[in-house]
């Protein structure tokens, strides 16, 4: 079948809240871009648990463009506040980095992550934390970010990230800007 | 070889990266430039004259190894610039798919500053990617 008759079908789709499943499935095996893109605009536009449970799997494909796609959709819609907390706690800590990601578009975001920060030993997960608390994150973070900071205290990197973290939040100027 | 700064294209959708680079290149000389996503990789690289690019995998609009796939369509000099995946993903299956996307090296996040000057000091102006 066509791309353009994919895309289409997509579209149509949209405003069916039962068709998040199907769709879901649909953006597992489609191969072109733009069907792709479509595919996760209907999910979007149809929102809700059922559009969210649709694309969460794919945060573990081994496909870049799956897992990127999946990620937009979970930062566009409220409901992933929901499977946030259980996704922050996974023992994969790829998937905690994309959750961080996630937590960066939702309103209880930056709390979520500073509980995440008091016992992460990941330094990736750690990073993308930070990188997202420097921009949603206020000042009753600094207690987490201290915690951070004394666990990487011979990291260079963490440290970069929690001294910029901390100057954000501060107000100050970053370290090297 | 001419006396000009070696450009480095940074591609990462965090800020914290880019800052991070920047801060352990530019001291070494390296002129830097910054994209967000592959898109805005594309066009800039499309404009030439990069030495080298460091590029994510996990990107929002476009991953990285979608972009290295764009890139390394294009004619060369543009489609043969030397690029280095920088990944928190460790696997086997991530370093194959990285090298069949087109790229010249892989490194895992966090980036040390050390290993991450001297990978982009050995590929910067390296001869052109083939495949």
């Amino acid at each position: 079948m066509d791309a353009h008759v994919r895309r289409g079908a997509a579209r149509r789709l949209s405003v069916d809240p039962g068709a998040a499943d199907a769709l879901g499935r649909a953006f597992g095996v489609e191969g072109d871009p733009s069907v792709r893109e479509a595919i996760l605009a209907a999910l979007v536009r149809i929102g809700g648990v059922r559009a969210v449970e649709a694309v969460l799997p794919y945060l573990r494909s081994d496909d870049a463009a799956l897992r990127t796609g999946a990620l937009d959709v979970l930062k566009s819609l409220p409901e992933s506040v929901e499977c946030l907390p259980a996704l922050l706690d996974d023992p994969d800590a790829d998937l905690r980095v994309l959750a961080a990601e996630v937590a960066r578009a939702m309103p209880n975001g930056a709390a979520l992550l500073c509980r995440r920060l008091l016992h992460e030993h990941d330094p990736n997960v750690c990073a993308a934390a930070l990188d997202v608390l420097a921009e949603i994150g206020g000042p009753d973070c600094l207690p987490s970010l201290q915690v951070c900071a004394e666990r990487y205290v011979s990291e260079p990197f963490l440290r970069y990230a929690v001294a910029t973290a901390v100057a954000r939040i501060g107000g100050s100027q970053a370290p090297g800007s | 070889m001419t006396d000009r700064a070696r450009r480095v294209l940074v591609v990462d959708d965090s800020a914290l990266v880019r800052r991070w680079v920047r801060h352990v290149l530019e001291p070494a000389g390296f002129a830097i430039e910054e994209a967000l996503n592959g898109i805005e990789a594309l066009e800039k690289a499309l404009g030439g004259g990069f030495d080298l690019i460091v590029v994510d995998v996990n990107m929002p609009r476009m991953d990285g190894m979608t972009f290295l796939r764009s890139l390394r369509r294009q004619p060369l000099p543009v489609g043969g610039t030397p690029a280095l995946v920088a990944s928190t993903e460790n696997g086997p299956q991530d370093r194959e798919a990285a090298r069949r996307a087109g790229a010249n090296f892989y490194l895992v996040k966090p980036l040390d500053e050390e290993i991450l000057r001297s990978h982009v000091a050995a590929l910067a102006g390296a001869p052109a990617w083939t495949p």
